[in-house]
């Protein structure tokens, strides 16, 4: 049994948010302009994550070149991401995992084919986490993807929806995250239609539905804030330019 | 909009260090999220209303606090905010209808009891959650205006103390626009806390003074635990201190301390043993100082003596009441804790264990990991009370608890004379170190000692046994139409049910059975084979998973079945109606359908959850006769002919196989019908039938649980009887050897079985029974467990000879069969499982629970009968034949057939025990009686006087005398 209650009778959380309440979340775009293409640091509550992007650039390796652009994603994690230091894992599955399912979502969001014999390479850096890992990446490459110039149909934006018997709750921290099993949804663009759909435990599919629906919801959300932190910085590109 | 996202400025750091288990200190850093929509859930709040917001389902928050509440002579009407200790300590009274309405229970509070004990925690929500005695949680810490932030230097509990001050300031100033505000005030049992809330202006008091206020307080303020100790500092300590968590953290992981659940002997309060992982046998833990202040069923650490004290179990039998019934609880503080009479006991042992080489290695608890208190049941021993008349001034006595275990313990009452005839409940407060008894309070009385309800309630409590009314959220998920319920009402799954209604099924049961859970059918198929069904009531379409209703089954486990009383697990509405396979009438029911040859081998088997009409309820008896008569030709006979047939060659499959046929001294109690005094004691005989239905429901189980365990290899409920280490016959053995009687081989289930067939005595026809009673005794029990828990071959049945074993058949009294067939229904793709059910910790939960609440129940329902036995023995005394069973150096047990009763004769009450003579390798007792010489050895049949008496405590015990 946790140490707390999870989601109370009263309809509260265990850090205070109601079930439809997305964490506090900072987004900054051209955050490390001197040393990448393109650059973006996202934080969902405590989850931070920084997300470089150089590229479109000649690969490295011929079997990189094909005639579309050629994404390669790789993920580290702090070692002081965590309450407890871990030691340093090299090739850990998980975020092995992660990172081709990044790659697999990005390659349906950019259009690659406008940049064949390419390569694009995103390296994530995971700062803090506190759960939501994923999504809280999605959305860091997609503002440092966006902040290369590279083409893209739209948004993709993602956050994560825990279920506390039929109750959905939305952006889940890590206390929640190792109590309950939880989805990770991700839309492009402010459709209904889902992109991507990861879930690590075992749920009954009837309590999906209901996941998916404040999942979506909450995707645009994420969406909106990521459009005004990249309009707020292109107003401001183009006003130091104008001078 | 569906998504809110919550601002910059409302989110708090939480920052602190915490150890690990590892022993480091790490530094968690967490998000708390302020905000401004929590209510102060008060009926006449206006503002709060309005602020409110909706949960997941739509549903706004109702505020519980009453618009006219709580009101006391003194105080007017009045709102109560409780403090932490006042929680912890006084539970009970918070309880209590009498008093303490309108209560809030700051968040901090709740998460502090939780951190201290999860039970006490369990209650306080369950008061939160109905609505009758107006409790309300208020989460101050999510509002922003009653936020406390730790200043540098604080302690957490100071600082959450002031957090409880803030919530009860905050009230009264948010109250305050209210017209006709009731007061607020803040209930303590913290003296610093109590005085900053003065100086802050806050309306404060001690629980004891707030509840002296009530009209008739004098019955509450008894349920108040003691606020300090009850007696004056600077006593003489005792017991020895425990160790600090560290040592024992640190010893444990060296390896010289041991962790183990203390198990005080039934027969002697002074000796305990303690099963530890590093030692195949147990380890004793002799005497009081030893034992040091813990309770049968703590989970104790443990220090192994030195080698000079190691020693034989102890072989005598004490009884606290016995031994040293003759302090005053008044002033028995700082007495030596072991008296001179207990010293004789323990030396004469001691010098037993040094004539034998079978010594075992003792221990002494050093420290408490876990408290097994619950609430204890007895009576006030009437010699501690020494007044009278009740003057209404506080006095120390001493209450008995019904469980020889548990030590007397210590309450204080202003009415102690008042009580000495009832049955009384008692909770235990703290056991200081400089005390000799622990200290408790009363709670409740139930009734006069011996009455009926008194004492069936009191079997009730003893055994944990959950028997108030269903909760109101618990019945509001039965079918609405009630006892009108049809067939199809609102069942979007009724199309995958298959229609059985033209099978020919019945169903046999014990006489006057209401709640028939199974019912059978058979009938010859064209190719020779037979079709045989098994139809159980199909419980989990009523009850399904994660509702208020299941959460009270799971709680409860089982039915329990008293004498005069049955417990259910599920409301009647279901037991005894809706799912009951009652006849000719329409019932939802979950099947298994075979397909059987001629010698009952299974070709085939199908589930399927179905519909059908039982044509007939039988009997046991009746069931035998209809088949007995030649005259029956009838299709319906034809097939319970069928069914007996196959039946008898499915029992002496598993007799072959190796399935034991054990024997415990069942009895039944024959009450008058209309006064429900016992009138007299029958053993419960066998019919045919029973066996008929008992083969094919062990089919049942067997076919389900290898079906589920395809399904769900790791979470599938299954029950398992683990093979007895042949230790456990080591004395039975012997005992059988100087009996000239043949050995009982352990090689296997099968060899046991053929070995206990071999012992008969000519003369005596009981003997074998009796023999399989004690064989009984040394086998495990068997328990329920996740697969996951145990590789397959250890799933076997040891006492059925079965590789994999469930139970599905009786899903209205066991709740084990529900969870079997909520995974059945899983497994076939009838409805998806739900999440607690192929989830292994939860379903390990599940099973913890169901194993303790089954042995409960078989126990209260034994303790019923015995208590039967003894009030009917009241006015027949007579002489009985009986078995001696075990020998002591100071007494024997003896078990009487006649009864199904086992007791102690004391040799004190006989013989002069100074006398007699123990002598071990021969299980002989040599005592002298009338000048003469007589010896008692296991197994001798022996005349005793059994007459029921009710000694000077007041308690009514069995008392056999030689005859």
């Amino acid at each position: 049994m946790s140490r707390f209650e999870i989601y109370s009778p009263e309809g509260l959380r265990a850090d205070g948010r109601r079930w439809n309440e997305l964490r506090h979340i900072k987004c900054g775009i051209n955050t490390h302009s001197k040393s990448a293409d393109g650059s973006a640091v996202v934080e969902m509550g405590a989850s931070k994550v920084v997300c470089i992007v150089q590229g479109p650039q000649e690969p490295e390796t011929r079997s990189r070149v094909r005639e579309k652009a050629t994404l390669s994603v790789s993920v580290t994690v702090a070692p002081f991401s965590t309450t407890e230091r871990s030691k340093h894992v090299t090739n850990d599955r998980r975020l092995q995992e992660m990172s081709a399912n990044l790659q697999n979502l990005f390659e349906e969001a950019v259009l690659t084919h406008l940049h064949p014999r390419t390569e694009i390479v995103c390296s994530l850096t995971v700062i803090a986490q506190d759960g939501g890992l994923l999504s809280c990446c999605i959305n860091a490459m997609t503002l440092a993807l966006i902040d290369a110039g590279l083409p893209m149909y739209e948004y993709v934006s993602a956050c994560s929806v825990a279920l506390f018997d039929q109750t959905p709750l939305l952006d889940p921290n890590n206390v929640e995250e190792t109590e309950l099993a939880s989805v990770t949804v991700g839309i492009v663009g402010e459709t209904d239609k889902i992109s991507l759909l990861i879930l690590e435990r075992r749920l009954g599919l009837d309590r999906l539905p209901p996941a998916l629906e404040l999942g979506v919801e909450g995707c645009k959300v994420l969406r909106q804030v990521m459009d005004k932190e990249v309009r707020r910085h292109g107003a401001m590109r183009l006003a130091s330019r104008a001078e | 909009m569906l998504v809110k996202r919550a601002s910059a400025q409302s989110v708090n750091h939480k920052v602190f260090v915490r150890s690990t288990k590892a022993g480091n200190a790490v530094k968690v850093y967490r998000e708390q999220y302020l905000r401004d929509d929590i209510p102060c859930g008060s009926q006449l709040c206006t503002l709060c209303a309005e602020i409110s917001v909706p949960d997941a389902k739509g549903d706004f928050p109702v505020p519980v606090l009453s618009s006219a509440p709580n009101s006391t002579t003194k105080r007017g009407p009045h709102y109560v905010v409780i403090d932490t200790n006042v929680a912890l300590k006084a539970i009970d009274l918070l309880e209590h209808p009498g008093c303490l309405y309108d209560v809030i229970v700051p968040q901090i509070v709740l998460e502090e009891v939780r951190n201290r004990s999860l039970p006490i925690y369990a209650r306080l929500r369950a008061l939160t959650a109905g609505h009758d005695k107006r409790f309300y949680v208020f989460h101050n810490e999510f509002r922003s205006e009653t936020h406390v932030e730790r200043t540098p230097g604080e302690s957490i509990n100071d600082r959450n103390d002031r957090a409880i001050r803030r919530v009860a300031k905050w009230y009264s100033e948010h109250l305050a626009k209210v017209k006709k505000a009731p007061q607020v005030l803040l209930l303590t049992n913290d003296k610093k806390n109590l005085e900053l809330a003065h100086k802050d202006g806050i309306n404060a008091s001690t629980l004891h003074s707030y509840i002296a206020e009530y009209k008739d307080s004098g019955d509450l303020l008894d349920i108040i635990p003691a606020e300090e100790s009850f007696t004056k500092e600077s006593q003489t300590q005792i017991y020895p201190n425990y160790y600090s968590s560290s040592q024992i953290l640190a010893g444990i992981k060296n390896g010289f301390l041991h962790q183990g659940k203390l198990q005080i002997s039934r027969y002697n309060y002074l000796e305990a043993s303690v099963h530890t992982e590093a030692y195949p046998k147990p380890l004793l833990v002799i005497g009081r100082e030893s034992m040091n202040r813990a309770f049968d069923g703590d989970k104790v650490v443990l220090e192994i003596l030195p080698k000079s004290k190691w020693r034989s179990p102890l072989n005598n039998i004490a009884d606290e009441e016995n031994v040293d019934a003759n302090i005053a609880a008044e002033n028995d503080d700082g007495q030596a804790i072991v008296t001179d009479e207990e010293r004789s006991i323990l030396a004469k042992d001691a010098l037993n264990a040094q004539h034998h080489e079978k010594v075992q290695p003792t221990a002494r608890v050093v420290g408490i990991m876990k408290r097994n208190w619950r609430f204890y049941v007895g009576q006030v021993a009437p010699e501690s009370v020494n007044d009278k008349i009740d003057s209404g001034a506080l006095r120390s006595v001493f209450f008995v608890p019904l469980d020889k275990r548990i030590p007397r313990i210590r309450i204080r009452s202003r009415k102690p004379q008042a009580l000495v005839d009832q049955r009384i409940v008692v909770a235990i407060d703290d056991w200081p170190v400089y005390s000799r008894s622990p200290q408790g309070h009363f709670v409740r009385a139930l009734g006069e000692i011996e009455s009926k309800s008194a004492e069936t309630e009191a079997i009730l409590l003893e055994h944990d046994i959950e028997y108030r009314p269903f909760p109101k959220a618990a019945l509001d998920c039965l079918p609405q139409e009630g006892h009108d319920w049809k067939p199809g009402m609102n069942d979007p799954l009724f199309e995958k049910r298959r229609d059985l209604r033209d099978l020919l099924i019945c169903s046999i049961d014990p006489p006057r059975c209401q709640d028939i859970d199974d019912a059978l059918h058979a009938r010859e198929l064209p190719n020779g084979n037979y079709q045989v069904g098994v139809h159980i009531a199909d419980v989990t379409h009523f009850v399904k998973a994660s509702t208020p209703l299941d959460a009270e089954g799971a709680l409860r486990g089982t039915s329990t079945y008293l004498v005069d009383k049955r417990i259910d697990m599920l409301p009647t509405l279901l037991g005894t109606d809706l799912c009951s396979l009652r006849p000719d009438v329409e019932r939802y029911a979950f099947s298994v359908l075979w397909e059987l040859d001629q010698n009952a081998n299974i070709v085939s088997v199908e589930f399927t959850k179905s519909l059908i009409r039982s044509r007939y309820a039988f009997e046991y008896e009746e069931a035998q006769a209809r088949i007995d008569d030649a005259s029956q030709q009838d299709d319906l006979t034809k097939g319970m002919r069928a069914l007996l047939k196959l039946s008898k060659k499915l029992k002496q499959k598993r007799l072959d196989a190796g399935a034991l046929n054990l024997s415990s001294p069942e009895v039944k109690v024959m009450t008058d019908s209309e006064t429900s005094d016992p009138s007299s004691v029958e053993l419960k005989n066998v019919v045919d039938t029973m066996s008929l239905v008992e083969e094919f429901m062990l089919l049942a189980n067997i076919t389900v649980a290898r079906k589920i365990y395809d399904a769900y290899p790791q979470t599938a409920m299954l029950r398992r009887h683990a093979a007895p280490p042949a230790t456990n016959f080591d004395i039975l053995n012997d005992q059988l050897r100087l009996r000239g009687q043949p050995q009982i081989d352990l090689e296997s289930s099968k060899t046991l079985a053929d070995s206990l067939d071999r012992i008969q005595d000519p003369n005596d026809p009981y003997f074998n029974t009796l023999v399989r009673i004690m064989a009984t005794r040394c086998m495990m029990a068997a328990e329920y467990f996740a697969a996951g828990n145990f590789a397959q071959p250890e799933f076997r049945h040891y006492g059925l000879a079965s590789e994999i074993y469930t139970h599905f058949t009786s899903p209205i009294r066991r709740y084990a069969d529900i969870v079997a067939h909520r995974q059945l229904a899983g497994a076939i793709g009838y409805e998806s499982l739900h999440a607690s059910h192929y989830m292994k910790n939860k379903l390990d939960g599940i099973c913890d629970n169901i194993n303790m609440r089954h042995r409960n129940a078989q126990l209260a329902g034994r303790a019923s009968i015995e208590y039967y036995v003894g009030q009917m023995l009241k006015d027949n005394e007579s002489l009985q034949e009986g078995y001696v069973i075990r020998v002591f150096s100071n007494g024997f047990g003896v078990l009487v057939p006649r009864f199904g009763l086992e007791s102690v004769v004391y040799l004190q009450d006989i013989c002069n025990p100074d006398e007699a003579e123990l002598d071990e390798d021969t299980y002989t007792l040599k005592i002298m009686q009338d000048g003469k010489s007589r010896s008692i050895t296991v197994f001798d049949t022996i005349k005793v006087f059994v007459k029921s008496v009710k000694d000077n405590k007041g308690k009514r015990q069995v008392k056999m005398l030689l005859g």
